[in-house]
């Protein structure tokens, strides 16, 4: 699939998730992501994991709505003072906030998982296109942004020499306190500081020398072209939409 | 201090099926006071061997006793011998020069010695810096200040390699330690090396200069896909091409090639007294 297309389909699906207003929705959206997980062939395995590295942060949001949503209620089921109290609004509202979360990561990591990073930020460099009109540097800010991703393991693998090295000489980044740590971190942030400085440069220096000299006239390896699956998808994604509101009219309430 | 290691074996990832191991039973012992050079190609697990050697990866399998220290996770002195261990065995990486991150090359050479010995009077932390600093070659009064970034490369290097050695350690394991450095760099490091060694202390490096190594070393060990396949004296593990990867030394390429020729020569691979021998073989010809 064209990314251009993934990418706008990904911001139509997260407006539809936030338009959903009752579990119909819910199910409807639900259907679609998996369906679309099934058949673009990504190991559920991993799309679980991405799943599963924001548990804390919907359990975080779960358990706050659950004490202190303040809605309209008709049950309350435990209370403690005046604001912490769990009514039958509240565990619904928790409940959404949950599967809200979930289907998003969901979506979102079907897109990563599907495009490579090349694809992404030619793909954003093509959307965001018509910003030339006004001067905004558009190339140069995709070109950011894929550079910015290619040297994430580089980086990754840098931190982790350098703490080799920081522990070869006894430096100590796991007890002591929070300032302590903090402290700690110096031995590591600087050499990395240092590093990615040099690689910028050198970086910048091997582009010069390979006369690169931005966007004009310059051509793609990939073309990107917009193909049948794009439209079954587009059509799909709008049939979801429109699901959405449909249930949110005829359903009225929150089941 | 004597490293013994049996059946060591290591992968990055343990719990997948079919791993790949980055170490495989790997059985070596390394004498105190011996010059070892450890060698192998890229992906061949010495980085990972040496790092074992200062408990920077935990052990996995096997056994791996480093002086007195039981590096095996298991056993309860574990965390509290780490930087007692880490003291004694000084671990330069590939490019040390990079690590450094202090405001002044005093600073950043002290780093270790105030890590490991908390207790230490500013004086004796100065007199230990100046050593360290004296013994790699640099001028203490004139360096000690200066911020580290704005030393030239090998003075970097040199820095850093005083940081290490400042603790005074018992081993010494040095990850590629002559990458980059021109012919006399190389050639100084080496004999910085040779002489911390008198006090009969160990020194550990990896390499993949086959002629560093033979010239250098008292012992060495070739390791390939993460197994030690040869252990020995330089003359004995250069006799023939352990891995199509790797190139025999110089010297014992010329061994070989005069072998071919009619040739023999009996040395010990060591240039001096290769040429020593070449000599005296060439004398014995010309004298018939």
């Amino acid at each position: 699939m064209d990314s251009r297309v993934k990418i706008l389909l990904l911001i139509a699906y997260f407006v539809a998730i936030f338009l959903v207003s009752n579990f119909w929705g819910f199910a409807v959206a639900g259907a679609f992501i998996v369906l679309a997980i099934l058949f673009a062939r990504v190991p559920v395995i991993s799309v679980l994991k991405s799943v599963k590295s924001i548990l804390f942060l919907v359990l975080f949001t779960v358990i706050l709505n659950l004490f202190f949503y303040s809605g309209e209620y008709k049950v309350i089921y435990w209370q403690v003072g005046d604001f912490i109290q769990i009514t039958d609004s509240s565990v619904i509202f928790s409940a959404f906030m949950a599967l809200r979360l979930t289907m998003l990561v969901m979506g979102s990591s079907l897109l990563t998982l599907t495009t490579t990073p090349v694809e992404l930020t030619d793909g954003i460099e093509s959307l965001l296109s018509p910003l030339k009109v006004i001067k905004f540097p558009v190339h140069e800010l995709a070109l950011i942004m894929s550079i910015a991703l290619r040297f994430i393991p580089t980086l990754a693998d840098e931190t982790e020499r350098i703490i080799c090295a920081q522990k070869a000489r006894g430096g100590d980044f796991e007890s002591g306190g929070i300032a302590k740590r903090a402290k700690a971190m110096i031995p590591i942030l600087i050499p990395l500081l240092v590093s990615s400085f040099r690689r910028a440069e050198e970086l910048g220096d091997a582009m010069d020398a390979r006369c690169y000299s931005g966007s004009k006239g310059r051509t793609r390896y990939k073309k990107m072209k917009i193909g049948y699956r794009d439209v079954i998808a587009t059509v799909l994604v709008a049939v979801v939409i429109f699901l959405i509101v449909y249930f949110n009219k005829i359903f009225v309430g929150i089941i | 201090m004597r490293i013994i290691c049996k059946d060591l074996s290591f992968s990055y990832e343990p719990k997948k099926k079919n791993t790949a191991y980055a170490l495989e039973n790997v059985s070596l012992t390394i004498e105190e006071g011996e010059f070892f050079g450890i060698i192998g190609h890229t992906g061949s697990g010495k980085s990972t061997f040496i790092q074992h050697l200062n408990a920077l990866v935990p052990l996995q399998s096997g056994e791996l006793l480093v002086g007195e220290f039981d590096l095996d996770t298991k056993n309860k002195q574990y965390k509290k011998n780490l930087k007692a261990l880490r003291s004694k065995v000084g671990m330069v990486f590939q490019y040390p020069e990079y690590q450094l991150f202090a405001e002044s090359v005093f600073e950043d050479v002290a780093f270790g010695l105030k890590n490991f010995y908390p207790e230490l009077s500013l004086k004796q932390i100065e007199q230990k810096v100046k050593y360290a600093i004296e013994l790699v070659g640099l001028n203490y009064y004139q360096i000690k200040d200066k911020s580290p970034f704005d030393l030239s490369g090998g003075q970097k290097r040199r820095v850093a390699i005083a940081g290490v050695l400042v603790t005074d350690p018992e081993i010494l394991v040095m990850d590629e330690p002559v990458a980059g450095l021109d012919p006399v760099g190389k050639k100084e490091l080496m004999d910085l090396l040779h002489s911390f060694k008198k006090g009969n202390k160990t020194v550990i490096i990896v390499s993949h200069d086959m002629d560093e190594v033979c010239e250098n070393c008292s012992r060495i060990a070739i390791m390939q896909g993460g197994k030690v396949v040869k252990v020995g004296k330089p003359s004995e593990v250069f006799t023939e091409l352990p891995d199509e990867n790797l190139e025999l030394p110089v010297v014992a390429r010329l061994k070989n090639a005069l072998k071919t020729k009619g040739v023999e020569i009996d040395c010990k691979l060591e240039s001096d007294d290769f040429i020593e021998e070449i000599v005296k073989k060439y004398k014995e010809r010309n004298g018939r």
